[in-house]
């Protein structure tokens, strides 16, 4: 109970403090993303240009559209920020104080973490209405929904983990933002964030197969689609690669922990 | 549980970092060939300190203060050597033993700077699983000797670095913790917070027994707060004793002041005999002798010469520590 009592003070501080800077948090948190989308719907409405019916990977201009404004959303719903200053925190000694208070630091991290997603939440729902009224998306029926939020919810938390162990990292290197950009170009465009998978050649496409890429943008995306019938393989598949990241989360906190030097106290 | 605080024998902690030579050409060279300078920041330290005493660890920057208060909050992890807080090891951070213990740091904050002071000790109440009487009547006691009851509602980035610290005091000591860490905690204050600090320490110590370390550039602090002194220069122990004892480490000489109506001839032997040291056009002198003599001295001058104004030092420590620091070969005699 008293667990739980720490869990919901830190979660209320942190959507405190995430909403303190206003303009500061609608341009983190959306900004990139709506930059992103509205060059991808510039390209592509170029692309159909003269014939919306043309099928490109099995999708005309409205579809292409739709796919589009799905993974804007899921984006919204699985990418959280909330590990960006992870490094520079390790590397300035700013975690020394959640050092000693009896919370842990993961823990006040993850609460973190879920006070981002509930903002993140907010503007996601925002975003699908004035999307919707905008007619650049399609609904899902309920079933979908229900089935392509699970997906969401659990990608989030492979995002997370994955962005707190390269985080981790800055105990071993004094930099690793750009570590962090390449996993993030590298994931936006094998997860399908860029280009639906299936106009990827077979080969790529078939070896991504049992990797997480799919699973963090293109799978959410055709599940809202409604064009992904239910089904636990997305599930099993990520599974045992969080399992995998928390494990060597775990790993490099401890190994990580002995090379603090809690620098600027 | 044993009477004993903090035990510490054979603590050290060494330090790596990469060495680079200034300029485009260095950086370049350290691409591709690195050479490490490593770094022990504190060595063979030992010490015991017993439940209640009130600590001053003193000595130049980089000596190793901050370094030896990180291994005993558990913040970082030593090198080598045997180190029991409150009987546990801090770097094992049992949630036990991080609900005993406080670390104040003057140099940085710890409480949350985009929300008011409030909401931070809410979520410490909740941290150390505080009963709510027991918070409330704390938060009422400490705000209201700190003076602070009117800023706990205020954004902590829009207080003064005063208010702040009284807050980053109050935010440490909610949990009643039975050892706490203060590293200097009055730095960059003015003269009247810094006594208000000391006083509320001073108070909060005699009404709660609890061990206080403390580290300070500021020797009035130590004076004021500390029975206790231990001294570290260049990572290694240099003295541990009563601050009396301290004040004596170079002798048992009294520093002495006087004012004169008019200049003096400042080669009177009674001036020569002592350290003299003249300013503002002979009016001034500084001298030194010996605590035997300063009672006769101070009679026989008074009633020889035009004296308008004289006092005996208020800090021999801070004297003791300037010599020190100007010429740490002193510390040789210990």
């Amino acid at each position: 109970m008293n667990t739980l009592k720490k869990w919901i003070e830190t979660i209320r501080i942190s959507l405190n403090q995430q909403t303190t800077y206003r303009l500061n948090f609608f341009l983190q948190v959306i900004g990139p993303g709506l930059v992103f989308f509205f060059v991808k719907y510039s390209l592509w409405n170029t692309i159909y240009s003269g014939n919306s019916e043309t099928l490109i990977a099995g999708m005309n201009r409205a579809q292409m559209i739709n796919y589009h404004s799905w993974v804007f959303v899921v984006a919204l719903l699985t990418q959280g920020h909330a590990s960006f200053n992870l490094s520079e925190d390790i590397r300035m000694g700013r975690i020394s104080t959640y050092l000693i208070y009896p919370f842990d630091f993961w823990e006040f991290h993850t609460a973190g973490f879920l006070a981002f997603q509930i903002l993140q939440i907010f503007i996601a729902i925002i975003s699908c209405a004035v999307l919707y009224f905008s007619g650049l998306l399609i609904l899902p029926t309920l079933s979908q929904l229900g089935f392509a939020l699970a997906l969401c919810f659990m990608v989030s938390f492979f995002w997370y983990f994955l962005q707190y162990l390269t985080g981790l990292l800055a105990f071993w290197l004094d930099e690793t933002w750009i570590m962090r950009v390449m996993l993030q170009i590298v994931t936006t465009f094998l997860s399908g964030a860029i280009l639906p998978l299936s106009i990827f050649p077979y080969w790529l496409s078939h070896s991504l197969k049992n990797s997480p890429f799919p699973i963090m943008v293109y799978y959410p995306v055709r599940a809202f689609m409604g064009e992904l019938p239910f089904s636990t393989a997305p599930f099993l598949t990520l599974l045992p690669w969080m399992i995998l990241l928390f494990f060597l989360n775990v790993l490099v906190w401890k190994k990580g922990l002995r090379l603090y030097t809690a620098a600027g106290m | 549980m044993s009477d004993i605080s903090v035990f510490a024998k054979g603590l050290g902690k060494n330090f790596r970092s990469f060495k680079k030579s200034p300029g485009l050409s260095g950086s370049i060279k350290s691409l591709f060939s690195r050479s490490y300078q490593d770094f022990c920041a504190v060595s063979d330290f030992e010490v015991e300190i017993k439940r209640g005493e009130l600590i001053g660890l003193l000595g130049p920057n980089g000596a190793g203060k901050t370094t030896l208060m990180k291994m005993f909050t558990g913040i970082i992890v030593p090198s080598h050597g045997e180190l029991k807080v409150l009987d546990r090891r801090p770097w094992d951070r049992e949630k036990s033993f991080r609900k005993k213990i406080a670390l104040v740091m003057g140099q940085k904050s710890q409480l949350w700077w985009d929300i008011p002071a409030l909401d931070s000790f809410l979520l410490l109440q909740k941290y150390y699983e505080i009963p709510n009487s027991d918070f409330v009547e704390r938060l009422d006691f400490m705000s209201n000797i700190l003076q602070v009851k009117d800023k706990l509602e205020i954004h902590v980035r829009k207080l003064s670095l005063g208010e702040r610290m009284k807050l980053e005091l109050m935010a440490c000591l909610l949990h009643d913790p039975d050892i706490i860490f203060l590293d200097e905690p009055t730095i960059g204050l003015d003269l009247i917070a810094q006594e208000n600090i000391r006083k509320f320490l001073l108070d909060y110590h005699a009404r709660h027994k609890c061990t206080m370390m403390i580290t300070s550039h500021y020797m009035a602090d130590v004076q004021a707060l500390c029975e206790r002194l231990i001294l570290i220069f260049n990572g290694k122990k240099c003295f541990d004793g009563a601050v009396s004892q301290f004040e004596k480490f170079l002798g048992n000489d009294k520093e002495l002041s006087f004012t004169f109506a008019s200049p003096q001839d400042p080669t009177h032997k009674l001036w020569n005999e002592h350290d003299a040291r003249w300013k503002n056009n002979y009016t001034q002198v500084d001298l030194r002798l010996p605590e035997a003599q300063l009672r006769d001295f101070t009679i026989h001058a008074l009633s020889t010469f035009p004296i308008t104004e004289f006092s005996t030092e208020k800090m021999p420590i801070e004297r003791v520590m300037k010599e020190l620091m100007h010429n740490p070969k002193l510390l040789t005699r210990v």
